[in-house]
């Protein structure tokens, strides 16, 4: 049975939206120093929606704002301005969390439970009936790969485990819209693998899974669209292929060459690198590519493959903060500039 | 409701399987004991002191299960963070408060009552089956002054610091003692002053009205009415502290 699809509690019937899982309007949030009254503007307002079934990352450096939008969302925090939806319902109400699941960030549970009593105990909160959680926080342990510690008080959990019930956790009720806070954190290469091919198989089901990460390989792998945020700012967003479609500019073709190979003025600036028989041509623009192919193959040389350059995820963000000093954003100092440029 | 009972079911089990409770019972039954040895020496009047004397430990116990367990029942939770996990669920914040409130008192009730049962079998042993109504009265009434107390622990621990919510919590243990003294001090008090000691008389928990052992002492029940009105007081009370306490929580910014 997979245990994704299985739940034996009752669907609640959810507003219609329209193909919308997150709708977030304007959301900010500042924090008051309780002493010096002096604030700090954790996010401005950010404004973004998440369709239905989507895997969407959010992405940033440490306080960047990522996690306290999470919070925003869940209702954990009051927004300071704006408002957001969750699956049609207002965010913050305990119903707008009726279909929710979330990992927090560095898990910590009951030290006295295992993770079956806790598992049932996060089913029961989902509203699922005492019988009907446990069947499934036994499937869940099976599936997060902790059921040779299932019994086991999580206070002798390693951090690992601990992610890996928090994973459990937030799966338990079937929940359509995930949050996972950092879901790699703290676990090995296998673990990491193992997480990447859930979510997969959560998409599969048609599950909205919003995830924050720094491992910029695994959003780029796993993401329809993300947001990137720097100092409680959204600086992008959109999807993976708008994002980086832009790419590098440049092309790369790869060609069988028949005898000497030399290109006319033209093409001046492409770089020729032969390997293994092959020669590899670089254009720093992808424009001219379609012309050199034709040339390739008007000249007798057989070409094997075009491929534009695209940006990886990396490079954009790597873009974005290209001054060391913007990595790790300070919201403080942003609020300070905004209330200098007022 | 099913929030409310889920929370309040993981508090217990969270709670009776902490290594506090294990001593805190030991403790307790070692008290117990030790007042049945001890008896002999009272001139006479041994198996009244030793039943007083239970009575008394019984709901000191029950303070400390109190104090230990539930003034850091909440903060611990802001603390660590599982309360995120709580509440990331369709629960309210007043269902979380209300579980956490039930959780304790549940804690605390079942390790009144198991001391409790002793207790009764030692007076029904010395004193006679005659004994067993007055002591099963008293034990009750320990629970519930008990359980007004935790509803005071989980409104200071949601609010403040595990060591303030102690020094709060026992500090109005104590002073509910002297709530009807105050009051008859606040009447000799001039103008204004008095007016503000006997507010506070009001405002602090009248324990005295869940002490039975006078009546216990001389083998008496106690009238339905006093039951019925420490009954009513203490979830009057109770439900009060616990709409304060979520008053407060509602706005409380879980960082």
């Amino acid at each position: 049975m997979n245990v994704l699809n299985a739940s034996s509690q009752p669907v609640t019937p959810r507003p219609q939206t329209d193909h919308t899982a997150v709708r977030i309007k304007g959301l900010g949030k500042d924090f008051r120093h309780p002493w010096t009254r002096r604030v700090k503007t954790a996010v401005h307002s950010v404004t973004l929606d998440i369709p239905d079934g989507a895997v969407f990352g959010l992405l940033g450096p440490n306080g960047a704002g990522k996690t306290t939008t999470l919070r925003m969302l869940l209702g954990l925090l009051p927004p300071t301005r704006g408002e957001a939806f969750l699956l049609g319902r207002p965010a913050g109400t305990p119903e707008s969390r009726q279909d929710v699941g979330f990992l927090p960030e560095n898990p910590y549970f009951y030290d006295h439970l295992t993770a079956l009593e806790f598992l049932e105990f996060s089913g029961e909160l989902a509203g699922m009936g005492r019988g009907a959680a446990r069947t499934q926080a036994k499937e869940l342990v099976e599936r997060v790969g902790l059921a040779h510690a299932a019994k086991t008080r999580m206070r002798k959990y390693s951090k690992g485990m601990l992610q890996r019930a928090g994973l459990a956790h937030a799966l338990m009720g079937r929940p359509r819209l995930l949050f996972l806070d950092e879901p790699m954190s703290g676990l090995d290469p296998i673990g990491r693998r193992e997480v990447v091919d859930l979510i997969r198989e959560l998409k599969s089901t048609g599950t909205t899974v919003v995830f924050s990460s720094h491992i910029l390989h695994d959003v780029e792998v796993l993401c329809d669209r993300v947001a990137i945020l720097r100092a409680g700012r959204l600086l992008a967003s959109g999807t993976m292929d708008a994002l980086l479609e832009g790419g590098r500019g440049g092309a790369e073709i790869v060609l069988r060459p028949r005898g000497v190979l030399a290109l006319p003025p033209e093409f001046l600036g492409v770089t020729i690198e032969p390997f293994g028989g092959r020669v590899r041509l670089s254009l720093t623009d992808a424009s001219r590519a379609s012309a050199l192919v034709a040339w390739l193959a008007a000249h007798g040389h057989e070409v094997i493959a075009l491929t534009p350059e695209r940006q990886s995820l990396e490079d954009l963000f790597m873009d974005m903060f290209q001054d060391a000093h913007e990595v790790g954003g300070d919201p403080e100092r942003s609020a300070q500039d905004e209330r200098r440029q007022a | 409701m099913s929030a409310i009972l889920a929370v309040a079911r993981g508090t217990f089990r969270e709670a009776v399987r902490d290594r506090v409770m294990f001593l805190v019972l030991g403790f307790g039954v070692l008290l117990l004991v030790m007042t049945r040895i001890l008896s002999p020496i009272a001139m006479g009047e041994g198996d009244r002191i030793t039943v007083d004397l239970g009575l008394s430990t019984i709901g000191l116990l029950g303070v400390v299960i109190v104090a230990l367990v539930g003034t850091g029942l909440v903060h611990k939770e802001l603390e660590r963070r599982t309360i995120h996990v709580v509440l990331s669920r369709p629960v309210s914040r007043a269902s979380y408060l209300i579980g956490k409130w039930a959780g304790l008192a549940g804690t605390m009730a079942a390790a009144v009552f198991a001391m409790g049962a002793i207790l009764v079998v030692v007076a029904a042993t010395m004193r006679g089956p005659e004994s067993i109504g007055p002591v099963a009265q008293a034990v009750f009434l320990i629970a519930l002054a008990n359980a007004l107390l935790a509803a005071l622990a989980v409104l200071f621990s949601s609010l403040s610091t595990p060591v303030l919510s102690v020094v709060y919590t026992l500090g109005l243990y104590a002073t509910g003692w002297w709530s009807s003294d105050l009051r008859d001090f606040a009447a000799q008090m001039p103008g204004a002053v008095g007016t503000l000691v006997r507010g506070i008389s009001y405002v602090i928990p009248n324990l005295d009205l869940f002490n039975l052992r006078p009546q216990v002492a001389h083998l008496q029940t106690a009238p339905t009415l006093q039951l019925a009105l420490a009954i009513g007081y203490a979830a009057a009370y109770a439900a009060a502290v616990l709409a304060l306490a979520v008053v407060a929580f509602e706005r409380r910014e879980l960082k």
